[in-house]
């Protein structure tokens, strides 16, 4: 619980320091910070990440990858019900623990979703989203190691729900084998769910740094404008905001 | 001679009303052309079995006569359109073309299979109101389907796409973002951009 408590001392602290609502664009002293770790992460992507994730594709199936998919989608559903509940959402809340109760018995441990084809369809959410919902500020753009994009808030965010994955607890309360062979069991499972992920995205980020002459600058930007939609609380039109820049220019720029 | 008076009034209303009427984008008409910009060009050119290089052809002819290039070209440089000079302008707008459709001749693979759903259209903020958005959802095989938002401008009745907004992340906004960063840290600003955009086409 000690963490729990840490976490929402970070969060007041952030909630205090970060001055605007959304992401902000201009990073200001942060971005040849940001930008050292985007070279550091498209090193060790290059390097380490990309090849484990291309191997991991060789020597799979499409059908398997798909299992193991299904399996770490699974672990989030517990994040899911308890971020639904403190959304309001019970009802959707009620739906993950649905799809979780299923697909971890029926589904053989979530590596099948069945509770999909019952009327229970994915519907994820975490606590970036609720906090969101209560109109916590996002702070500016950072970039984490290995973690790639984000703010002060998803990274709060991320780390709540990490601590909802029954993988995280499983740790400490399972008994089998050696401490180390526990932790080594637990720690490769949470390295695969990484090199899935990473899988799933290679033609992406090819597509991405093929064509882009500034692949961090395209990065953050698509980033900071897919977080406005959650965003609602801060303004109501955040959405239409989002897209509202000013297209009538012939006149300004021909002359 | 009051019938006259009357006649004229009338005239010149029905006039003002059609003139404005006309300045406006039809919002049907703007769907009616993504609906078939969606199906003919996106849907049945990426499920057809025609070879890729047919693909490529068809991909590259939809391109240039669908989407306003020289309008979104002119946006995503920024304030660095008015300083350039006529002969970069041409070059950069050329070159953005091309690497236009190479990269979303890539990334329309993304929708095989796929089929866009309509949900209507909203006004998209322009002085002259001759844009609207052509609002769409595309399910996906699990979660919530994405959100494709066609943004289409009216240039004298000629409909033409500017910006493609997906999952809220603008075409447009992203590629003015990345160009002008760029050219803030270029030594050589729209000149090394152009070079360094064209090494990019393959």
């Amino acid at each position: 619980m000690n963490k729990f408590i840490k976490m929402f001392c970070l969060l007041g602290v952030l909630g205090i320091s970060a001055p605007a609502l959304a992401a902000e664009e201009d990073e200001g002293a942060l971005e040849s910070y940001n930008r050292a770790m985007f070279t550091f992460n498209s090193v060790a992507d290059y390097y380490v990440i990309k090849p484990v994730a291309k191997g991991y594709r060789a020597v799979t199936t499409e059908f398997i990858r798909e299992r193991v998919h299904d399996f770490f989608e699974n672990l989030k559903e517990p994040a899911s019900m308890i971020n639904h509940s403190l959304q309001g959402n019970f009802s959707d809340s009620g739906n993950s623990l649905g799809r979780f109760a299923i697909n971890s018995t029926l589904g053989l441990l979530g590596t099948f979703d069945v509770a999909s084809g019952w009327g229970l369809t994915k519907n994820k959410t975490g606590f970036d989203k609720t906090m969101a919902s209560w109109c916590v500020p996002d702070g500016p753009f950072i970039m984490l190691p290995f973690l790639g994009p984000s703010t002060p808030r998803a990274t709060v965010g991320w780390a709540a729900d990490t601590a909802s994955d029954p993988l995280y607890w499983a740790k400490y309360y399972t008994h089998f084998g050696q401490d180390w062979e526990r932790y080594t069991f637990y720690y490769g499972l949470t390295a695969l769910g990484f090199v899935s992920l990473r899988e799933e995205n290679i033609e992406l980020l090819d597509n991405l740094t093929a064509n882009s002459v500034d692949p961090y600058a395209t990065i953050k930007a698509a980033y900071i404008q897919n977080r406005l939609k959650l965003n609602a609380c801060a303004d109501p039109n955040a959405d239409e905001q989002a897209n509202s820049y000013d297209f009538d220019f012939d006149e300004d720029f021909d002359e | 001679m009051k019938m006259k008076k009357i006649f004229a009034v009338l005239l010149s209303a029905f006039l003002m009303f059609t003139s404005e009427a006309r300045a406006d984008i039809d919002a049907s008409k703007a769907e009616q052309f993504i609906k078939n910009v969606t199906q003919e060009g996106i849907e049945e050119l990426i499920n057809s079995d025609v070879s890729e290089a047919e693909k490529k052809a068809r991909f590259t002819k939809l391109f240039n006569s669908d989407l306003d290039l020289d309008f979104i070209g002119k946006f995503v440089l920024g304030r660095y359109w008015r300083t350039a000079t006529p002969k970069q302008r041409d070059e950069f707008i050329d070159v953005y073309r091309k690497l236009n459709i190479q990269t979303w001749s890539e990334r329309f693979n993304e929708f095989k299979g796929k089929h866009f759903e309509f949900l209507g259209t909203e006004k998209a903020n322009s002085k002259a109101n001759d844009q609207v958005y052509v609002n769409t959802q595309v399910p996906m095989q699990e979660g919530a389907p994405a959100s494709v938002k066609w943004r289409v401008k009216d240039t004298n009745g000629k409909l033409q796409i500017v910006d493609i907004i997906i999952e809220n992340v603008s075409l447009a906004i992203t590629a003015q973002k990345e160009y002008t960063s760029y050219i803030q840290k270029s030594p050589n600003g729209i000149d090394g951009l152009i070079k360094d955009l064209k090494a990019k086409l393959k």
